[in-house]
């Protein structure tokens, strides 16, 4: 293992190189199996995958890797129809996703730190679905949306239903039904900060708010929201990157079926670059960054409005 | 306390009347919350429900939630006839533990280094580790598979291992985070004494540091079984392949293949009762740890995230 303390009998001759040696060595040695991983496995491709987006790089033809380009990937995908069709179907997948997570982890958190036996089982059950692997999580929903012994449907033809959707099979629900399944698998975390947030709030207000009259919803949209607003900002934050770039529900279940109708941009760069037969890794790469700097955009937005006075 | 007490005081803003009050409105919490709770749980009570279901009842109408008959029918497909299972299942705890130790191997070096040392650039590259975490990945997982490609570490467990092993930025401030919350002069003392740098990170830092090691551990344990799409897209070959990817190639590979080891069982087991039953062994490690160590791990998740 690495034994920092250098006899100074071996560099007391040079005055910097002593100093180095006794003062910063150690500290470099601490430090370097760390970097020496985050460089390469982090910085590493940072850089190479910035470069990748201005190349013709496909993985099975090694004579067009590493071949500049310029811009020409980035006029492809601008004028193509199909970004613009995956562009879409991620949009809409997001304004279903985000503002449910964001509403059902609010609710359940006002909930939660409302009791106060059994909150800590509460905040166990709310966090599970978010460690359970997620393959493991998709797979269960396809069982829960099968057709005709899913749970769902046998609970809807209880109820009278007698043609219930086909969910993943069907242009109209497949979308929906993987969001709500990503709904189940992320909402955990966006709650137990909305609980830690509405804990730091005073209890003092309320009680003032109540002495003045305030009603429980006076006292929702005047003290809690606002109050939450730094928490907000943090969940959409951590929320909308993963869900505008979803790609983990169509490879597992869809493949961006039925009809397209679950091709995100994600699982569509990931088709390109992965499963299609020459992987062009360079225009795959350059979707990325247009989804990264979309995501990127957003997030400036939202920690603009978090900082705003009103 | 008794209705006949708090009503005499009503109006009063007696301490009596405000509990009271709260309890009425913990007891509506309380309810509304089991219905979430259920809500939440009822896919993975299904999944256990249909687990312990033989084919007839699996398939009978209308669907129970409580089977009738308990019947191991599908553990004991799944043990005996998908051959596959111990193999990812090995190759699942290889690469968690070996992520693990390295994260908090190199975490609590970097992170005692960052909080204690002094050296030139320290704070300066802690705040790029710390940056580059919010840099949007161009290339993404595109330049990553070219990187694993480079270092010939493509379908290689050992590869991922590393790959996943320099997720550091997290645990590192963890760590770090944990040394600086130790009071100076333990280790100042230790120094006079003629203790060296690393005895003392060694013997007195480290052990004062254990929550947050366990902290670092279960994040990185069950954020690295969990995976799919990084293990899914460098790893092609089934004799390195983990659970949580080959979970899907067992579930979606044909019955009738499998069912040809164990010719008895035919026609006693519906085959989504037996995805059932390996969807809930391959989610137990993580299950079992995140109950076992949950206060750590909501520590961890919490507290990392509030910080930053």
């Amino acid at each position: 293992m690495t034994t920092p303390s250098a006899p100074a009998s071996q560099s007391a001759t040079h005055g910097r190189g002593r100093s180095f040696v006794r003062k910063d060595l150690p500290g470099y040695l601490f430090i370097a199996p760390a970097l020496l991983l985050y460089l390469t496995f982090n910085i590493w491709p940072l850089i190479r995958g910035i470069l990748m987006t201005f190349t013709d790089y496909r993985f099975v033809y090694p004579d067009t890797r590493w071949k500049f380009n310029g811009l020409a990937n980035f006029a492809k995908l601008l004028a193509s129809h199909k970004v613009r069709e995956a562009a879409i179907v991620s949009a809409k997948y997001s304004l279903i996703v985000v503002p449910t997570v964001l509403v059902i982890a609010l609710a359940t958190s006002i909930l939660i730190s409302r009791v106060h036996r059994g909150a800590s089982f509460y905040r166990w059950t709310v966090y599970l679905p978010t460690i359970l692997p997620v393959a493991v999580s998709y797979l269960m929903f396809r069982q829960l949306y099968a057709p005709n012994f899913g749970l769902i449907n046998s609970l809807l033809r209880g109820l009278g239903v007698a043609d219930p959707p086909s969910w993943l099979g069907d242009v109209a629900t497949a979308l929906p039904a993987l969001g709500m399944a990503h709904v189940w698998i992320i909402f955990g975390f966006p709650t137990l900060l909305f609980l830690i947030g509405i804990y730091n709030i005073n209890a003092e207000l309320y009680e003032a708010a109540s002495l003045d009259g305030a009603s429980r919803w006076q006292q929702f949209t005047s003290i809690t929201l606002p109050l939450l607003k730094p928490t907000m900002a943090m969940v959409l934050i951590l929320v909308i990157p993963g869900v505008f770039a979803v790609t983990d529900p169509m490879l597992i279940l869809t493949q961006g079926g039925p009809q397209g109708s679950t091709q995100t941009l994600g699982y569509y760069l990931y088709d390109i670059a992965f499963i299609r037969g020459d992987l062009r890794l360079g225009y795959a790469s350059a979707i990325s960054l247009v989804v990264s700097l979309i995501t990127a955009f957003f997030v400036a937005l939202i920690f603009r409005w978090s900082r705003e006075r009103d | 306390m008794s209705p006949s007490n708090s009503s005499s005081i009503i109006g009063a803003r007696h301490p009596t009347t405000f509990l009271v009050w709260l309890r009425r409105r913990e007891a509506l919490s309380h309810a509304v919350l089991a219905v979430v709770m259920f809500v939440v749980l009822l896919p993975i009570l299904w999944l256990i429900s249909s687990s312990l279901k033989d084919a007839q009842q699996f398939y009978s109408h209308p669907a129970e939630l409580l089977p009738r008959a308990l019947s191991l029918v599908n553990y004991r497909y799944m043990f005996t006839a998908i051959e596959q299972l111990p193999v990812y299942m090995t190759n699942s705890f290889i690469l968690a533990f070996g992520v693990t130790a390295i994260q908090v191997f190199c975490a609590a070096l970097a992170g005692y280094a960052f909080a204690r040392m002094t050296f030139r650039g320290r704070d300066l590259i802690f705040l790029m580790i710390v940056i580059s975490m919010f840099v949007p990945r161009g290339g993404g997982l595109m330049a990553l598979y070219e990187l694993m490609n480079f270092l010939k570490l493509r379908n290689s467990l050992f590869g991922l291992i590393l790959l996943f092993g320099s997720h550091l930025p997290v645990p590192i401030f963890i760590m770090r985070q944990a040394f600086l919350s130790i009071p100076k002069e333990i280790e100042e003392s230790a120094m006079i004494d003629g203790a060296s740098r690393w005895q003392i990170f060694w013997r007195i830092a480290l052990p004062l540091a254990t929550s947050a090691i366990l902290i670092v551990a279960t994040l990185a344990f069950v954020g690295v079984w969990s995976d799919f799409l990084v293990t899914f897209t460098m790893i092609d070959r089934d004799s390195q392949l983990t659970i949580s990817v080959g979970i899907r190639k067992v579930l979606t590979s044909g019955y009738e293949t499998a069912t040809a080891n164990v010719p008895e069982l035919r026609g006693k087991f519906a085959s989504e009762a037996a995805d059932a039953a390996m969807l809930l062994f391959s989610a137990f490690p993580v299950v079992f740890i995140y109950a076992l160590l949950q206060r750590w791990f909501m520590k961890g998740i919490t507290e990392g995230a509030i910080k930053f």
